[in-house]
């Protein structure tokens, strides 16, 4: 049963449960358009789950690349460098509606796309016996999106990563030094894992940005959550506000939790003694 | 205190000799950029009313040219071949060489020919994108700094005002844009008044856009101004009512100078953000950059090269407004003075 | 800590010693940033079980000479040998080099997301390559000796500036060095908080350790040093035994100087 059904499910046999009447007397107080959003929400909470997949899968394509060009911005040189700052300014400096749209319909995503799905069909066959599926095939509009979020989403994360490896105070690295650790001991034991706890502020910053942006994947007919709300505005018009209301409020709720997650993990990670 | 001692940094040395030559090519690449921007406007506006020039909307340059010229060169890759040389894989070597240098010239000129053709209608959004920027950021801006000082010097009126602000950067932009112009009725309040559209004056989506990006800017802008306010010692405010002055005063004239510098970075973020998130205005209509480049691509298909040149042509965008924002930034910069982050970190 | 002499009745005899080569030498030693030269052809030698103090004004270049002899600052011109081995020949491995010399910083320098004892044991596990029992066991012999053994699971900032000093001096200590440098190790600290410091500095002195130390302190100086090396402008100006430079100085600007520094 998949998680939206089973969601709605559950919270309509509890609101039957608990109280008929009552659930009653507020359904016949909802608007029409109210109670259209509502009978719909299934559809529209199996947008939420593409949009958070997507979240995530988009973070991990940012952390895998931002985290490692952030080191080279900081201690490279030469062309390695200057290919990542040029990068860096070419996807932070044109808007995630563009990249979208130039991954969805320019680059030639099919090479990479159709190997991936191979991949996929080979995990699921191995996961024949147990009761966990892989998705069947990966679409191209959610690969596009995962690109062009992902690398988007790259080009910020290796500033912030950057930002956090020079804040480490210079001594930090002498000393290590001083008692005989290469540059590259040195930057694993002691400089590394400083700027991981001090790129949390920012990359909580930037988990948030990439749930909304989700949103723009509708453009290329991806079905996350914006997208469904738009399908349900075409057939019924007149419920639009109570529908993009009704949207912005799981939006809410998706950044606000994520939010508060990541300041438990800030916190239960910080270095004792420091404040940040 | 001892000796401060260091050796030099690399990363200093390396970018004081390639400043020399990328400092140039920035500098003629804006001035290409503006030149040609200006000219447009200077042309769709002033002269072609006036009746001289090609006329509104009318390229300066003729696409036609390239298009032959882009046609000769992939002709002329087909019919590429090499004879007579000693070695046979010397001559297919060539040959392929050949076909892929005269391919490329083609797709070269095939790609000016599109932007020949795009320039005037991009021209003509850019100006929109442009507009919607610089207004709805002033607009937030005014919004944002009441807002800040009330979140951090409100009293009861914080709660309001963090409910207000932790609300509109929790959701998407583009869910607010689309609630302000399909779910109210705003648009066609709007239309009903007789100024809007009329003449030169952009039509009601525009303006729906401007609100929704003032509310969005202002919640953002607001949330850094407070961190800059934070980050000013609580000694100065003490200081300042120490002389007399006001709480009003002094967070007028002691409190708010330091902090407007100590937000500038972050301020230059939201300017830039702005920048390419006007691109969503174009669902609710906006003719502005993205929405006007979409529309010709839907139609000619020519997806690569159209795309393409609108990143470049927001590339032009985001580079200026980081330029004079670190310009301003070097004017009114006071020494000792910090930073503080914007909405997202990073250079541009 | 108080005036008065350091034991150093425990300490190896020199005559004695089987060893006559100098544990460290420094020739003509020169060292510029940019235009300026911040050591000027410096000369200095220090047998095993030597105690010398580097004094001098701001700038005359003592931490660039400290950072010289464990290579953390390539040199411009001399050399620099630790028993046979040139440290700044380009076929000497600085990190060898420093597994042997410990240097302890003005700044401290602690390893912020690690514990006192975790900042002892890295060295210990990532370059001498121990395993995990042992370091530890080894971490917090050292803490101990430095007087910190019920500190081993606290965080830098939970310890005060002396404190982190002596956890710094116990990490340098721990890699078993031949030398041990310190570069204005109580500068950054309170007078309270130095005497903890100085008083484990006095008593590595009665262990024997070799030590190569700038410093303002001058009581420790009088105290601990067998000899004084008076540097001002990159050039050494006089050296001799604490005796000699605070009582009776060769030179007229050792006058000055400390006139100068008593006058604090």
């Amino acid at each position: 049963m998949d998680p939206a059904a089973f969601l709605s499910t559950v919270s309509w046999v509890a609101a039957g449960e608990l109280s008929p009447l009552l659930v009653e007397s507020i359904w016949s107080m909802l608007g029409e358009d109210w109670q259209f959003v509502l009978r719909n929400a299934d559809y529209l909470l199996g947008g939420v789950v593409i949009t958070i997949v997507l979240t995530i899968t988009s973070i991990l394509l940012g952390i895998l690349l931002g985290f490692p060009a952030g080191a080279i911005e900081v201690y490279g040189s030469g062309y390695s460098k200057a290919a990542v700052r040029n990068l860096g300014i070419l996807f932070r400096g044109t808007p995630i509606l563009v990249i979208m749209l130039y991954m969805f319909f320019v680059m030639p995503i099919e090479y990479l796309l159709g190997p991936l799905n191979t991949l996929i069909g080979g995990i699921d066959l191995l996961l024949g016996p147990t009761p966990f599926t892989a998705p069947e095939e990966i679409g191209g509009a959610f690969f596009a999106a995962t690109l062009a979020l992902g690398l988007r989403s790259a080009a910020y994360q290796s500033q912030i990563f950057r930002g956090a490896l020079s804040s480490i105070d210079d001594g930090q690295m002498e000393a290590a030094r001083s008692i005989g650790m290469s540059r590259l001991v040195a930057l694993r034991y002691v400089i590394v894992p400083q700027a991981l706890r001090r790129s949390v502020p920012g990359f909580q910053n930037e988990f948030t940005i990439v749930l909304k942006d989700t949103s723009i994947a509708f453009a290329i007919g991806l079905g996350e959550l914006l997208k469904r709300s738009d399908d349900l505005f075409i057939q019924q018009t007149t419920a639009i506000l109570e529908i993009m209301l009704f949207a912005s409020l799981i939006y809410f709720v998706l950044t606000f939790s994520t939010n508060r997650t990541l300041d438990f993990v800030d916190n239960r990670f910080a270095i004792p003694g420091e404040s940040s | 205190m001892s000796e401060a001692e260091t050796t030099a940094s690399p990363t200093g040395r390396f970018r004081a000799s390639s400043v020399g030559t990328s400092h140039a090519i920035s500098i003629f690449a804006g001035i290409v950029f503006w030149g040609w921007l200006t000219t447009r406007w200077l042309n769709d506006w002033v002269l072609a009313r006036l009746g001289i020039g090609p006329g509104a909307g009318e390229n300066f340059v003729p696409r036609e040219p390239f298009d032959a010229a882009a046609g000769s060169a992939i002709e002329a890759a087909e019919r590429f071949s090499i004879g007579g040389l000693p070695f046979e894989w010397l001559n297919s070597l060539l040959e392929t060489a050949g076909v892929a240098v005269l391919g490329w010239l083609g797709a070269l000129l095939d790609t000016a020919g599109v932007a020949v053709g795009i320039a005037p209608a991009l021209a003509g959004a850019a100006w929109y994108t442009i507009l919607l920027t610089v207004i709805s950021i002033a607009l937030g801006f005014s919004i944002a700094v009441p807002l800040a000082v009330i979140r951090v010097y409100g009293g009861p009126l914080k709660w309001p005002a963090l409910a207000y602000t932790e609300l509109i950067r929790g959701t998407p932009l583009i869910a607010q844009l689309f609630v302000l112009y399909y779910g109210l009725p705003l648009a066609v309040w709007l239309q009903d008044t007789t100024l809007i559209g009329y003449g030169t004056i952009p039509e009601q989506a525009f303006w729906i856009a401007i609100i929704g990006f003032t509310i969005n800017g202002s919640a953002y802008q607001a949330e850094y101004i407070r961190g800059a306010l934070e980050s000013v010692d609580e000694g100065q405010l003490t200081a300042a009512r120490a002389l007399g002055l006001s709480q009003i005063d002094g967070i007028r004239y002691v409190v708010l100078p330091q902090t407007l510098r100590y937000a500038i970075p972050a301020w230059t973020n939201e300017l830039v953000y702005l920048l390419k998130y006007s691109s969503l205005a174009g669902f609710i209509t906006v003719p502005e950059l993205y929405n006007v480049a979409s529309d010709i691509a839907n139609s000619t298909f020519e997806f690569t090269a159209i795309f393409g040149l609108l990143a470049v042509v927001y590339l032009g965008l985001v580079l200026t407004a980081t330029n004079i924002m670190s310009r301003v930034e070097s004017y009114v910069a006071i020494p000792g003075i910090g930073a503080v982050e914007g909405r997202q970190q990073g250079d541009s | 800590m108080t005036d008065s002499q350091i034991d150093r009745s425990s300490r190896t005899d020199r005559g004695t010693d089987a060893e006559p080569s100098p544990l460290l030498r420094i020739e003509d030693l020169r060292k510029s940033y940019g235009d300026e030269e911040v050591l000027r052809g410096v000369d200095l030698e220090i047998e095993r079980g030597d105690v010398e103090v580097l004094v001098g004004p701001s700038g005359s270049g003592k931490s660039t000479l400290l950072r010289c002899v464990n290579r953390l600052t390539e040199v411009d011109g001399g050399h620099i040998y630790l028993g046979d081995v040139d440290v700044c020949a380009p076929d000497t491995d600085p990190n060898e080099i420093r597994q042997q010399i410990g240097m302890v910083f003005q700044d401290i320098n602690l390893f912020a997301h690690l514990t006192a004892r975790e900042n002892v044991m890295l060295g210990l596990r990532r370059v001498k390559g121990m395993d995990k029992e042992p370091a530890l066991e080894r971490a917090e012999e050292e803490l101990d000796r430095v007087g910190l053994g019920d500190q081993v699971d606290s965080y830098p900032a939970q310890l005060s500036g002396g404190q982190k000093q002596r956890v710094g001096i116990a990490r340098a200590l721990a890699m078993d060095p031949e030398l041990m440098l310190f570069d204005e190790p109580t500068s950054a600290l309170d007078p309270e908080l130095s005497n903890g410091v100085l008083d484990v500095m006095s008593k590595l002195v009665a262990d024997g350790m070799t030590m190569l130390v700038v410093t303002h302190e001058m009581r420790f100086a009088r105290g601990g040093a067998t000899g004084i090396t008076f540097l001002d402008k990159g050039e050494v100006v006089e050296r001799g035994p604490p005796e000699q430079l605070f009582e009776n100085p060769e030179k007229e600007r050792t006058a000055e100087f400390f006139q100068s520094i008593s006058h604090e």
